[in-house]
């Protein structure tokens, strides 16, 4: 019962911070006239508010959909991260770990170098993702007859993170220092200002049937961290099950690199901070890491776009204020994980 | 028809052999102790008998088919595995320990059911562990622990079950109650391949035994026929002496006692 109060209570922060985050903006809603769009256009209810294609035009065409953009990033990489951790049983694993943001970054900065079009550097973002995963899985398979199979994970994942960060820099190196360069840094510091509703609308569906599918296979991931043998004497077809969630994991990483660049510790924070709330059962921690990461995002990525005359950068921001919580979170890490 | 058996099993791990021609027949309801000293193959032959490793020729048959030809799903429906320790990372309660012996049968958005709730708590209740249900694995004694992993096995359905050394780490009042369970479960129908170092064990549990040594079956048969002061010798290269007590059970005697005697 804590647990549905925990819910609700989260989940309401989630509500109470979107309506707070459409009505925040360099042209301020109040509340109330916000309200009466809501009702009005979603619902046929009430009289339209003065000025209402001016309000709808802010609210419906501009921060929604950076808004719907923010809240399935937030979810997924909570969740790809908690499950991550729950995989791997390592408290200090985060959705990079298999290489896919190095691989999505570098795929992005080749994109944004030799491509003209906003699609071709996200689908080369959303190709190298996968490519990255492959390369670890690839160098895990080679040894993987011998010795445990996540410790070879990791293992292939360090040396296709650094493979593809090495890459990163080369192409760094290359890229026109005035014209394409700023351009790559930037995207690497994240931000959801370039996203529309047409990047949301190719998005969106992927992005929340992975996270509700990967937030699912919770239990299994439960019995996977029993250890493999055990596992499979419970009558789990365990490479299947964790190919599914590595396979779901990445492909959650790869869009929100796609969307919005690389955000970073959202990942892995958020898992910590909801194992605080209700306990290390991934079967109630992923759902939970997902509203979490939801809320966390919107809250950061409001204040990203207000607080000053210019946008920070999200990526920036979650760093600067994921550490100090981590720092906080670890405190609890080292009995709440145990 | 065979219930449970293995077949000339060879296996080796990259070239070492590990098992050479083991023929292994395990009758419905009896318990079968493998003794054998360390590095002699015992573990490698339950993971073979629960279809965790597959031989490199010879093969497992379940109640008259091939072990290879049984899902994993299937085959948990059949057999289930008790082993030695289970590392448990997350704060688990013993509850949710025993329920993933369901996993296999529920589907990826089910919850576990009333029905799978309730054939675990009666599991626990049935080892007279129900008021442990709440605790965290973790902080569970050993003998607890154990308990708590066989109510999984008998959660799962499964009427066979694979013990990879049940009494290790236990203490002495934990180790003989647990041979009490296994003896009593038993009774009640349930089939055991259980590994052990203790010959004594093997004495007090009865059924069958199988002497494991090098790769090799050494010597098999009903345990108080199989036992003896020979075999133990060979086995273990330490000398005891097998005596009858007044009602007829052989004790172990160590011969380093005696002669301080």
């Amino acid at each position: 019962m804590k647990n549905s109060l925990l819910f609700g209570l989260i989940a309401t922060a989630l509500g109470i911070s979107l309506l707070v985050s459409l009505s925040l903006g360099r042209y301020e809603i109040d509340l109330g006239s916000l309200t009466q769009l809501l009702l009005w256009k979603v619902f046929n209810i009430g009289t339209a508010p003065h000025d209402v294609s001016l309000l709808s035009n802010i609210v419906f065409d501009i921060r929604l959909p950076r808004i719907l953009a923010v809240i399935l990033v937030g979810a997924a990489l909570s969740v790809s991260g908690g499950a991550f951790q729950a995989m791997f049983v390592n408290p200090l694993v985060s959705p990079g770990i298999l290489g896919v943001l190095a691989g999505a970054s570098f795929g992005a900065a080749l994109g944004i170098m030799i491509s003209n079009s906003w699609f071709g550097v996200q689908l080369f973002s959303f190709t190298f993702g996968f490519v990255a995963v492959l390369v670890a899985l690839g160098v895990a398979k080679i040894y993987g007859s011998s010795g445990s199979k996540t410790i070879l994970l990791v293992l292939g994942g360090v040396i296709s993170s650094s493979f593809f960060s090495a890459l990163l820099s080369v192409v760094k190196y290359v890229a026109d220092p005035y014209n394409k360069l700023p351009t790559i840094v930037y995207w690497l510091m994240g931000s959801f200002s370039a996203v529309d509703m047409k990047t949301v609308s190719s998005v969106a569906i992927p992005l929340f049937v992975s996270t509700v599918m990967l937030s699912l296979m919770g239990k299994y991931l439960n019995v996977l961290s029993l250890g493999d043998e055990d596992a499979k004497a419970l009558g789990i077809r365990v490479a299947w099950v964790r190919n599914s969630a590595i396979l779901l994991a990445t492909l959650l990483s790869t869009l929100t690199v796609v969307v919005a660049g690389m955000i970073g510790w959202v990942g892995l924070i958020i898992p910590h901070i909801a194992r605080f709330m209700v306990g290390a059962d991934n079967r109630v921690l992923l759902p939970m890491c997902a509203l979490l990461g939801a809320t966390f995002l919107i809250i950061v990525d409001t204040l990203c776009r207000t607080s000053m005359s210019i946008e920070i950068p999200i990526g920036i921001a979650t760093s600067l204020i994921g550490i100090p919580i981590f720092v906080l979170a670890l405190r609890n890490a080292k009995k709440g994980f145990a | 028809m065979s219930f449970y058996s293995a077949e000339n099993l060879y296996f080796s791990y990259n070239s070492t052999p590990i098992l050479q021609g083991v023929d292994l027949h395990i009758a419905e309801g009896s318990i079968v102790s493998l003794l054998g000293p360390n590095g002699t193959g015992k573990s490698t032959l339950m993971k073979l008998f629960l279809g965790l490793l597959s031989p490199k020729s010879g093969e497992v048959i379940l109640k008259g088919k091939p072990l290879q030809s049984y899902s994993m799903r299937e085959r948990a429906l059949h057999v289930s595995y008790v082993p030695q320790s289970t590392q448990v990372a997350f704060a688990f309660c013993a509850l949710d320990i025993v329920i993933m012996g369901r996993i296999a049968f529920e589907s990826w958005f089910q919850k576990p059911s009333k029905t799978d709730m309730d054939l675990a708590r009666t599991a626990m209740d049935r080892l007279g562990i129900l008021h442990l249900e709440k605790r965290t694995f973790q902080t569970l004694s050993g003998g607890e622990k154990q308990l708590v992993l066989i109510a999984r096995s008998l959660a799962q359905g499964a009427k066979i079950l694979v013990m990879d050394e049940p009494v290790s780490g236990l203490d002495y009042g934990n180790q003989l109650r647990l041979l009490e369970t296994i003896m009593k479960l038993s009774k009640e129908g349930y089939t055991f391949l259980k590994s052990t170092h203790f010959p004594e064990h093997a004495l007090m549990l009865g059924g069958y035994t199988y002497a494991l040594k090098d790769g090799h079956i050494l010597a098999h048969g009903l345990t108080c026929k199989t036992i003896t002061e020979e075999l133990i010798n060979e086995l273990y290269h330490t000398k005891i002496e097998l005596k009858q007590t007044a009602c007829g059970y052989p004790v172990c005697i160590p011969s380093f006692v005696q002669t301080k005697a």
